[in-house]
């Protein structure tokens, strides 16, 4: 599963060599060796702890640990000799000529020997550690929350969401708070396919980072849209106590990042489980790609959370508020918000309180959002803030609290993402039955709940079918990849939507041949939420087709789509769609083609459901429909 | 090979990341510290989003440090006050502004305002906004010491 072979480098080891330590002071050497006797006898190196701390996993002869950092291990060849590790690790415990000392820079290793091993502190080196107390008095942890980050409203691969940690402190708000997060560092100066290519295979170095929660907030809240789940564990403030000891540990050291699987959230499970070992986390995904939400989910399986608190995007809360203000609100607070109106007139103007209240509030956050963003530059942004809130503040008292927030079904509560479809038809007056399977991940048809409304990416989804009478099944498609994001405009954000579909499809030819084509189809557009139709968009597509039955072997079309998204309530939806493309290049007669379709996909329960479809294609010579009922598992 | 790259990796994302660390953004409203994906192109910026990448360097910041702006007067020695109303100045302006708000409570946690002195704190700060907020470029040490003094009057 793990693609690394063995990579001998032959500098660090010499390197450490240099920096390793002297030997222990006299005094200590006999108390040093009667620990390490203590240490093999009771085969600490083997102890699950040991392997969490040093990210040991099992590998071909032994064990490895995840950590591609030289400067995490303190023997040379720590990396795959966990006895040797812990021998050093105790003999630098013991060399107070290191600097940082050893106990100072690795303190979940050295609380957890001293612990163990009941080492008297008095026969050691004692150098305090001044910088690792500043550090736990400023953090201060006392409990622990997961952090999940939803899906990026316009960037479909981010619904996979992003999980952190944040160290609870004694002090009531969370914000001051520290959030610890693991992600690649990544070069700036590369091109996002370099990016993509190098974050998937492991090109980049992942660290740890603590940073104050307030920050973290910011980021994903206010500047990407993405709403926050809290979930709240119930480690012990001992426990929280040793995984903040081993982040402190990991400043600074890194591992190489895999997207799909050494990722973010993977990796935060080990930290979890140097808070509670007798948890296991990491060891239950063994998949070629762990999604933060899988990991969310084990860590809610093994019992570690308490409860969740959401924190709503400032753009679900400027809709939300927009929502209760109404239209005439509405466009003053975008008059406020590009400066075509001074903040005094709408103080003045004959409205109740609670509504100059509400419009003020709305032209504040859209105004900050706008900056944020970039849209409007620092000193338009400063003077038109502090007009619209010096407006506000005269406004006495907050508004009464209107109809709260919605909270939308949290994350855990979606479909698993793996999904298996049967499904039966009548393709041109034929009948057939079909399977297909896809490793991941949500698509437009599947149940909404948990997930973006309007996301959709679909990796590796296969389909076979078989018609009766045929000796054989036949692959009917294979999407590579299939992504579409329908990002509603409204009054004060303006996305674009797109999609990008690639793979092999089977497409009808004149004379009752099928045969398959490779496809290449992106797409982009807008959509708007109309009632009572649900999401409705349009997209202009362009369309490649490659197949030796088209003339040149290739067909290329231009042309656009539209269609509507609804969920009509919590079991069913309505998915329509018409199609028209006309051939540009290569074929140009076969690549013209229209295709209408309409699903109602019905929802039995969280991970089953039903999806009764019908369509039609009018191309040269080819007119054909097909008519089907899928039902999908999704595990 | 894979470790030589990841070493050139390292080695030009610390030069990338000293290079964003100077962006000193001043003191006062709009000095937020921004993202560093807001410098990349908006491909890289969505594949960013998509695999939770960061550019420049991943920091430990326990402390950002307030002092290359001006400092409160002596009376407010709250290193934690004034580390977060310097990192939450666009935050808290609109908080008070409108009487209520999470960062306006953090505030009021920093400087040890009982919970059943909370709303009378607050309706306070709101009625003194234009004395704590007095111009765009105000920095945020005016805004705590006038905080601090708004809040002691009767």
């Amino acid at each position: 599963m793990r693609r690394r072979g063995a990579r001998p480098f032959f500098f660090f080891p010499l390197l450490l060599l240099l920096l390793l330590p002297s030997p222990a002071q006299p005094g200590n050497d006999g108390y040093l060796a009667e620990l390490k006797g203590e240490a093999s006898l009771r085969r600490l190196q083997d102890d699950r702890y040991w392997d969490v701390l040093l990210f040991y996993k099992p590998a071909a002869g032994g064990r490895r640990s995840l950590v591609d950092d030289p400067k995490f291990f303190l023997s040379p060849g720590g990396k795959r000799d966990p006895g040797a590790e812990l021998s050093a690790t105790l003999d630098a415990m013991f060399d107070d000529s290191m600097s940082p000392p050893a106990r100072c820079r690795f303190p979940a290793r050295y609380e957890w020997l001293k612990e163990t091993l009941a080492i008297d502190p008095a026969r050691m080196p004692g150098p305090d550690c001044p910088e690792l107390d500043n550090t736990l008095r400023a953090i201060n942890p006392m409990s622990a929350s997961l952090i999940f980050a939803s899906g990026h409203m316009n960037a479909p691969a981010s619904m996979f969401g992003h999980t952190f940690l944040r160290l609870n402190s004694a002090y009531e708000s969370p914000l001051l708070s520290y959030a610890v997060n693991y992600a690649a560092t990544i070069n700036p100066k590369d091109s996002g396919i370099a990016y993509a290519f190098k974050g998937i295979f492991g090109f980049y170095p992942g660290y740890y980072s603590i940073l104050p929660y307030y920050a973290k907030v910011r980021e994903y809240a206010a500047m990407d849209q993405r709403d926050l789940w809290e979930y709240r564990t119930n480690l012990t403030e001992a426990e929280v106590r040793r995984m903040a000891l081993h982040i402190i540990e990991m400043q600074g050291v890194y591992m190489d990042y895999y997207f799909l699987d050494e990722n973010c959230s993977y990796d935060l499970l080990f930290l979890l489980e140097a808070a509670r070992p007798s948890v296991t986390l990491t060891d239950r995904h063994k998949g070629f790609f762990v999604a933060p939400i899988e990991t969310l989910r084990s860590v809610l399986a093994a019992g570690l959370i308490d409860n969740v608190v959401f924190r709503a995007s400032t753009a679900r809360r400027i809709r939300h508020k927009a929502k209760e203000a109404g239209e005439a609100e509405v466009a003053i607070a975008k008059s406020l918000a590009s400066g075509d109106v001074a903040p005094s007139t709408v103080v003045e103007e004959p409205l109740p309180p609670q509504s100059k209240a509400r419009v003020l509030d709305l032209a504040a956050d859209f105004t900050h959002y706008l900056y944020l963003k970039k849209e409007i530059p620092k000193d338009a942004y400063q003077g038109r803030y502090l007009g619209i809130l010096a407006a506000r503040s005269t406004v006495a008292g907050p508004p009464p609290e209107s109809r709260p927030l919605p909270v939308p079904a949290p994350p855990e509560s979606g479909h698993l993402v793996s999904r298996a479809s049967l499904a039966a038809g009548v393709h041109d007056g034929s009948a057939f039955l079909e399977a297909a399977y896809r490793p991941a991940y949500h698509s437009l048809e599947d149940p909404v709940e948990g997930f973006n409304d309007g996301s959709q990416i679909v990796f590796s989804e296969a389909a076979v079918r078989w018609y009766p009478g045929d000796e054989k099944v036949r692959l009917q498609r294979w999407d590579l990849i299939d992504i579409v994001s329908l990002a509603p405009r409204d009054a004060f954000f303006r996305p674009v939507s797109w999609k990008v579909q690639t793979g092999f499809a089977t497409r009808d030819f004149p004379g009752d041949v099928e045969s398959l084509v490779y496809e290449l189809n992106p797409g982009g557009g807008f959509s708007w939420n109309v009632s009572p139709l649900g999401i409705a968009y349009f997209l202009v597509e362009t369309d490649l087709a490659v197949s030796g039955r088209f003339d040149h072997s290739f067909a290329l079309a231009m042309g656009g789509s539209a269609g509507i998204a609804r969920q009509v309530s919590d079991r069913w939806g309505v998915l329509a769609r018409a199609r028209y493309v006309y051939g540009v290049l290569g074929d140009r007669e076969q690549g013209r083609r229209f295709t209408g379709s309409l699903k109602f996909p019905f929802r039995l329960s969280r991970n089953r459901s039903l999806v009764l479809e019908g369509d039609h294609t009018e191309a040269p010579s080819v007119h054909v429909g097909t008519i089907r009922i899928t039902w999908n598992a999704y595990f | 090979m894979k470790k030589l790259l990841v070493m050139v990796a390292a080695l030009s994302l610390i030069v990338a990341g000293s290079a964003f660390a100077a962006g000193n953004t001043g003191c006062g409203l709009g000095t937020t510290i921004f993202k560093d994906t807001q410098n990349q192109s908006t491909l890289v910026q969505v594949v960013a989003v998509t695999t939770n990448g960061t550019f420049g360097n991943q920091t430990f910041g326990i402390s950002s440090g307030t002092s290359e702006c001006a400092q409160p007067a002596k009376v407010v020695q709250n290193e934690r006050l004034n580390e977060f109303v310097q990192a939450n100045l666009d935050e808290l302006a609109r908080d008070i502004s409108a009487g209520k708000g999470e960062t306006l409570s953090t505030v009021a946690e920093l400087m040890g305002v009982p919970a059943g002195d909370r709303d009378a704190f607050n309706s306070k700060l709101q009625a003194n906004f234009h004395q704590i907020f007095p111009s765009p470029g105000v920095e945020y040490a005016h805004v705590v010491d006038t905080i601090v003094s708004v809040s002691n009057q009767g």
